[in-house]
């Protein structure tokens, strides 16, 4: 139980010229924790497809080879059938609960296949006992978090009592804690249960701790397959641009400075291999004095560009999304939001363009107030891009879609052409310009909603969620034209929950936890407040981690990125030895 | 629309909201029977009054109230209407017989609102879908319906964010003409189009994984019994209907409540 052994499987999708898959061949044991990776489009998805037999019965296709789960062969069993030996779990939880209730929606499985009243009874007991919803069991499912409608769709298949469990990015929509817990739920399913967990994921820094093998595929083809340490130090891996835990990174520089400290995984073996070479100290008390908020933007003379003042706002449904918050974001600045998910993040930044009017409070945007000014007319200086380009994207090619919004800002023919030039340059879109946004994939969608805004050149760039669903290579592409834009003298806000994104490009932080802002400062000194950052659901990135440990060695504990982290230990240890 | 919000199942627990929805559902339909049956004040007072015990029964009076709220625009306009055309196609001149029929009208509009407050205040749509499948409804076809009803909360704000992301982009739906208004609808209608379809094909793939259409003999995890209580309460309301019938057209005409003199 619990095995897949996949021969010389290659598949190709319906009307699409280039196989999805070419010539897999795995053997996956029981009790496994397998870790999927890839850059995005490269054949994960559908691998996991292929397990259940969703491939070939649901979508068709020309399949060769053969694939077996638990000894059944895909080919000529029905999906039904092989539900109960795999229990595939998509990325969108909404897109997978059938029910109104956490307990139907658990049942949905075992009705299905006509399990009787009782046996059912006890199964969702089970279930939702071992995910840690028991008491949601008669809660309607439209009222549960992110997290917690990850945790019921765990439930759901569980019930069923899969051997294997395959998961499909679980926590792209989740913030740290709440995909910690996941990780957490899925780590004890597979040590208690022996349940084979089988993991697409991009938050490597999260998921390597608890999975024991790693396969990467690329371009359809399995490209290296093995232990977490020797995938991530392989060559082929970091050819591809797989994201690199960034212990390992740690770990694999200072190697090549000398020192050697193995290859560790997470922030506690990197702590138990480094401590030996250091003598305990006191921490020193004449710790450097981090510089406040004022000396970090003082460049831009304290110009505020959006400035809001003790807003309110509450949905209609009589959720207080917002309750007094205050804030100045000055010119020229960047600035991360963070905190758990319904916080009031996204709230927040919809009031920047007048989306939503504050119940309360006032809101000045480049020294005007707002109040009377239509989103339109606010949106020509401040450009909000969303989360799912799938929600805005309609025109008929890239090029009508960027110049929506250049239409209706009323300008010339002339002017729309070079703009639209510019952006389809700026974003490396230039050979799609004729393409439908809808063929294009997930991370090139992204970016064509992000020229889309970028074209009329707003002063003050707003980005909600612009790394989830992004692999490695595109996140660095992001991290970089970010960077770009800023030595233009944009404002950029970005909401995020990717704090090893925000690690590295430490921006001015603005942490939120229900409806408030908590605290706001630059990154170093809000990514070290371990305690502030619980409150929030934000873990700190591991360096951070590490760091906060090596503390009594006389580190300082306010280092956040790898770069930084390496240059301390190798000055350290040369320092050491002479 | 706040009637219809202020008609959405709340959860409770009241003997009102453990009666059998097959029961609930015939008693909702004999209230609206006779609602209809009727057309003097009178015993349009009693069916109307006749239903509040129950609400109180049900623990809902609350939510009744709010939805008595949500049609006191209608019901306004239903009296007014009425009293109006009577005066003005009568020959200028008003009634209390005219105010007394007019009355009536509002008072059935009120009854027929409480019926209805009274099945979907406290029947849960997992209820209803088991009732409909003992009525030997086929599941697909209750499937659709409990989807629908799920899905509801997601489009409304899968529509609202691409409403806002438009809009971000300069969209102003609420300028010019009546016809480029509706074009400019497109920029929302098409990705709200586009992802259903891509939704339905993500839903589909996760009923199959969860082995929907494995066997013909569908179990459901909720069963329907008709209790002691049930029974009772169902032979309450049908002897309640064989009154009233018999009320309907021996004892007819009933009295008027305002007497038919000329008003104005």
């Amino acid at each position: 139980m619990g095995t897949v052994n996949v021969e010389g499987l290659w598949y190709t999708y319906p009307n699409v010229a280039e196989p999805a898959l070419k010539d897999i061949n795995l053997r996956i044991k029981s009790g496994e924790f397998i870790l999927l990776t890839g850059p995005s489009g490269c054949g994960k998805t559908t691998f996991c497809r292929c397990l259940n037999g969703l491939i070939p019965h649901f979508y068709n296709g020309e399949i060769k080879g053969d694939i077996r789960v638990d000894g059944l062969s895909t080919k000529e069993h029905p999906t039904y059938e092989l539900a109960k030996h795999v229990g595939l779990i998509f990325q969108n939880p909404d897109n997978q609960i059938f029910s109104l209730t956490v307990e139907k929606d658990v049942a949905f499985g075992l009705e299905n296949l006509g399990e009787p009243k009782d046996k059912m009874v006890k199964e969702i007991e089970w279930a939702i006992d071992r995910v840690g919803i028991t008491p949601l069991r008669e809660r309607g499912t439209h009222e549960l978090s992110g997290g917690q409608k990850q945790r019921l769709t765990i439930a759901s298949v569980l019930a069923m009592h899969p051997s294997i469990i395959v998961m499909d990015e679980p926590t792209a929509y989740l913030d740290p804690v709440g995909a910690e817990k996941i990780f957490g739920v899925l780590h004890t399913l597979n040590k208690e249960q022996g349940i084979t967990i089988i993991l697409i994921e991009h938050r490597m820094d999260l998921a390597v701790k608890h999975c024991n093998r790693i396969i990467v595929f690329n371009k359809g083809q399995v490209i290296n397959d093995g232990s977490p340490r020797d995938v991530f130090t392989a060559d082929e891996t970091r050819v591809i641009g797989v994201g690199v835990p960034r212990m390992v990174e740690l770990g694999r520089k200072l190697r090549q400075n000398g020192i050697d400290i193995n290859i560790p995984l997470d922030f506690t073996e990197a702590f138990n291999a480094l401590a030996p070479f250091f003598k305990e100290c006191t921490p020193s008390t004449t710790k450097e004095i981090l510089p406040g908020l004022n000396d970090v933007v003082g460049e831009y003379g304290y110009s505020p560009i959006i400035q809001l003042e003790n807003i309110s706002y509450t949905y209609f449904t009589g959720v207080d999304a917002l309750k007094g918050v205050t804030l100045d974001i000055n010119r020229g600045e960047y600035v991360a939001i963070m905190g758990e998910n319904g916080a009031g993040k996204t709230t927040m930044v919809k009031h920047f363009n007048g989306l939503l009017r504050p119940k309360e409070g006032k809101i000045i945007v480049d020294g005007e107030d707002i109040a009377k000014q239509s989103v339109a007319a606010i949106s020509r200086k401040v450009g909000l891009v969303f989360q799912n380009p799938d929600d805005q994207l309609f025109a008929e090619d890239v090029e009508e879609e960027i110049s929506f919004a250049l239409r209706n800002f009323g300008y010339g023919e002339d002017v729309i052409r070079e703009r639209v030039n510019w952006a389809l340059n700026l974003l490396d879109l230039e050979n799609y310009r004729k393409s439908s946004p809808f063929i294009l994939s997930g991370g090139e969608r992204k970016r064509v909603a992000l020229a889309s805004v970028l074209a009329w050149n707003p002063d003050i760039l707003i980005l909600d969620e612009p790394t989830v669903g992004q692999d490695y290579g595109q996140k660095e592409r992001l991290k970089h034209f970010l960077l770009q834009l800023r030595t233009q003298g944009k404002t950029v806000v970005i909401v995020t929950h990717d704090v090893e994104f925000v690690a590295e490009s430490q921006p001015r932080i603005v942490l939120m936890s229900q409806g408030k802002i908590v605290v706001d400062g630059a990154a170093k000194n809000i990514m070290t407040d371990e305690k502030t950052l619980k409150v929030c659901s934000v873990a700190p990135p591991e360096v951070t981690k590490l760091f906060s440990r090596l503390d009594k060695f006389g580190f300082p504990s306010d280092v956040l990125d790898v770069d930084e982290a390496i240059d301390l230990i190798t000055r350290r240890m040369k320092r050491a030895k002479t | 629309m706040s009637l219809l919000e202020s008609l959405r199942f709340t959860k409770g627990d009241s003997p009102l909201h453990r009666m059998d929805p097959r029961v609930k559902f015939i008693m909702t339909m004999i209230i609206f029977t006779l609602s209809i049956l009727f057309f003097d004040l009178i015993p349009l007072m009693v069916v109307f009054v006749f239903q509040i015990p129950i609400v109180i029964y049900g623990h809902i009076w609350k939510e009744w109230l709010k939805s008595l709220k949500g049609g006191a625009v209608l019901a306004v306009i239903i009296f007014t209407t009425n009293l109006l055309s009577f005066y003005f196609f009568q020959g200028m001149h008003l009634t209390g017989g005219m105010v007394e029929y007019s009355l009536s009208l509002t008072m059935r509009f009120l009854s027929l609102i409480t019926s209805f407050s009274l099945f979907f205040l406290t029947t849960s749509p997992d209820k209803l879908s088991l009732a409909l499948e003992k009525a030997k409804i086929p599941f697909e076809f209750n499937f659709a319906f409990i989807t629908a009803i799920r899905f509801v909360p997601v489009l409304a704000e899968e529509a609202q964010t691409i409403m806002d992301a438009q809009r971000s982009r300069g969209l102003e739906l609420d300028k010019g003409a009546f016809l480029s208004r509706i074009r400019k609808y497109i920029p929302i209608l098409l990705p709200l189009i586009i992802n259903s379809i891509r939704r339905s094909l993500e839903l589909a793939e996760a009923m199959e994984s969860r082995a929907f259409g494995a066997t013909k003999n569908r179990t459901n995890l909720y069963e329907l019994k008709m209790t002691k209580s049930d029974y009772l309460a169902l032979i309450i309301i049908i002897g309640a209907l064989i009154v009233s019938l018999y009320a309907r057209f021996y004892l007819s005409p009933f009295p008027k409540v305002i007497s038919g003199t000329l008003l104005i």
